[in-house]
């Protein structure tokens, strides 16, 4: 679920003005004309995706392409939603999460000693005396961690569903909060005492206060942009090695491929729960809360006509730090807010806010913005894309659990699986121009190279090291 | 969020709230407050609520220095201290070094 959330917010977002709502129907109207009509865009165009629904948005400036279409003839134009840049603006972010994960894996022993605690989520133990008995255990703890999932998705969609918005956003708050400082705490104490280094309490305190509040801020408030994307890779990466740890072997690799599943299934079927929350948020119109997206730039929206003047409104793509469902550790009595903290629940969040913020977006701009606008205006507009933190959740943990394996070749392996599987996903958006799944793909191309990788490549490697054969 | 789109008052606004809550001992508040709107503050041209936002990133570097002297101060005599103080040194340790110091 927590995929679905993260597929789901794997939206492009065009234009910052979330102008997805706005735009989209008006390219639909344009667009049905001629069929199926994409326009061109100078520069680099931002794909969105956005979710469900009759709404795709074609967006960029509503003013540009509308100008542009209306300037062209029937024709269709073949064009790309999203350029080269946008692909970079999510590579970045990924590859930092992944780089952060792996060099804590690697240097920082705790997160991968398997010290006997699992999550209540994963209740069967893996060291068992047979192999099947092992096989057993995994698929029972990866089949109670999906339904956990799948529970906390429908939940939410009910949530949302009954308008019960307070609910969702303080269990939104509590699970940022709970991140920021409860297992960046655990962090720093692991890495001071892996590098020997003597700490006072004082300090301690000073620094996880600072931490956790100025995270807050900017993840739930108002903040500079770069520090919101720090904060927000941050959290995915404690996230994606709190999973490591405390996830068994077994469990978590049918865990990443199960889930990829269910994100796949939840994002694009009908009936599939994200879809339906998505398309609630549509029907309503309404802003959400706070979604789990990383946006990659501010997206802002210009209302020219009306006002009579320039009246700039931002609509923010406010990456909330996600309620990364924190697993609390067993030896811990997890705090009644933690039964919220699900992987799915929070991926569902993910990508679940993160189409509701991109349809909420949209429609802020679609009233907001005339029909017309100068595009010299749109010049100045950034665009960016979206990218949900339950994404990044796994893309991190896979590329982790690769890199405590051992081997480098492994982790750069699939490393580069993840971002090509990215890339295809990406281009597919800009075809589609809907919310898709952002896990399978990659996740399948990280298994693929996980597997092959270990199970072929590595003993190749090593004989021929061993023999000394340069090839 | 960008502080280009910002209206004036509204940056003043924001740069008041980071001041103020910089003194809840957030010194990483004011940190951010000071490089965030260094430009808006010193290299923009001259705008009405500037002179404001002046006087906040200002008054945020001087909490800032404040608080860096004090903590490399506490951090220092720690660090040196800490083997020395025995028992009231292993009861301020929020993480011991093994071996011998």
């Amino acid at each position: 679920m927590a995929n679905n959330a993260e597929d789901v917010e794997n939206n492009f977002m065009g234009q910052p003005e979330s102008a997805a709502g706005p735009e989209p129907r008006q390219q639909q109207q344009q667009q049905q004309e001629g069929g199926t009509r994409l326009r061109t865009r100078g520069g680099s165009g931002v794909g969105r995706g956005e979710g469900g629904g009759p709404e795709q948005n074609g967006h960029p400036p509503a003013a540009r392409p509308a100008v542009q279409e209306a300037e062209e003839d029937e024709d269709e134009e073949m064009t790309l939603k999203y350029g080269a840049k946008h692909v970079i603006m999510l590579f970045v972010p990924v590859t930092l999460c992944m780089a952060v994960v792996v060099a804590t894996i690697k240097s920082v022993g705790f997160y991968t000693r398997k010290d006997g605690q699992r999550l209540i989520y994963t209740p069967f133990p893996e060291d068992t005396d047979t192999v099947g008995q092992r096989a057993v255990n995994s698929i029972l703890n990866a089949t109670i961690m999906i339904t956990v999932i799948i529970v906390m998705t429908l939940v939410l969609v009910l949530l949302y569903k009954y308008r019960c918005y307070k609910v969702i956003h303080g269990w939104l708050f509590l699970s940022s909060l709970f991140l920021l400082f409860f297992f960046s705490y655990i962090y720093l104490q692991e890495v001071f005492k892996t590098y020997n280094v003597a700490m006072d309490y004082f300090t301690v305190v000073i620094v996880i206060w600072n931490f956790g509040v100025v995270g807050m801020m900017c993840i739930h408030w108002k903040g500079p942009l770069r520090l919101q994307q720090a904060y927000l890779i941050m959290i995915s990466a404690l996230m994606a090695l709190v999973f490591i740890k405390y996830l068994p072997e077994w469990t978590a690799w049918l865990i990443l491929a199960v889930i990829s599943v269910y994100d796949l299934l939840a994002v694009l079927c009908p009936k599939g729960p994200l879809r339906i929350l998505v398309e609630t948020a549509q029907e309503r119109n309404e802003p959400i809360f706070p979604a789990l997206i990383y946006s990659s730039t501010m997206v802002w929206l210009v209302n020219m006509a009306d006002t009579g003047g320039p009246r700039r409104e931002s609509a923010e793509e406010t990456q909330e730090a996600a309620p990364e469902p924190a697993e609390s550790p067993p030896p811990l009595s997890s705090p009644q807010d933690d039964g919220g903290f699900t992987p799915s629940w929070v991926s569902q969040q993910e990508h679940q806010l993160g189409q509701l913020q991109s349809t909420e977006e949209t429609r802020r701009q679609i009233q907001q913005m005339p029909s017309a606008r100068p595009p010299a205006e749109e010049d100045e507009e950034e665009r960016g894309v979206k990218l949900g933190l339950g994404d990044f959740i796994f893309y991190s943990m896979l590329v982790g659990k690769a890199a405590a394996s051992g081997d480098w070749n492994t982790t750069l392996a699939c490393f580069v699986a993840i971002l090509i599987g990215l890339c295809l996903t990406l281009l597919l958006l800009a075809i589609f121009k809907k919310a898709l799944p952002a896990l399978p793909i990659s996740i399948f191309f990280g298994l693929v190279f996980y597997f092959a990788t270990d199970n072929l490549v590595r003993p190749f490697m090593d004989k021929l090291a061993l023999h000394q054969f340069y090839i | 969020m960008n502080l280009e789109r910002l209206p004036n008052e509204e940056k003043l606004i924001l740069c008041r709230k980071y001041y103020l809550g910089g003194f809840a001992f957030l010194p990483f508040l004011w940190l951010v407050n000071v490089v965030w709107f260094f430009r808006e503050a010193f290299v923009k041209p001259a705008y009405t609520e500037q002179l404001q936002i002046k006087a906040y990133v200002k008054w945020s570097a001087v909490g800032l220095l404040f608080w860096v002297a004090v903590l490399t101060t506490w951090i220092t005599i720690f660090q040196h201290f800490r083997a020395q103080w025995g028992e009231v040194g292993d009861s301020l340790s929020f993480t011991i070094p093994l071996g011998t110091p």
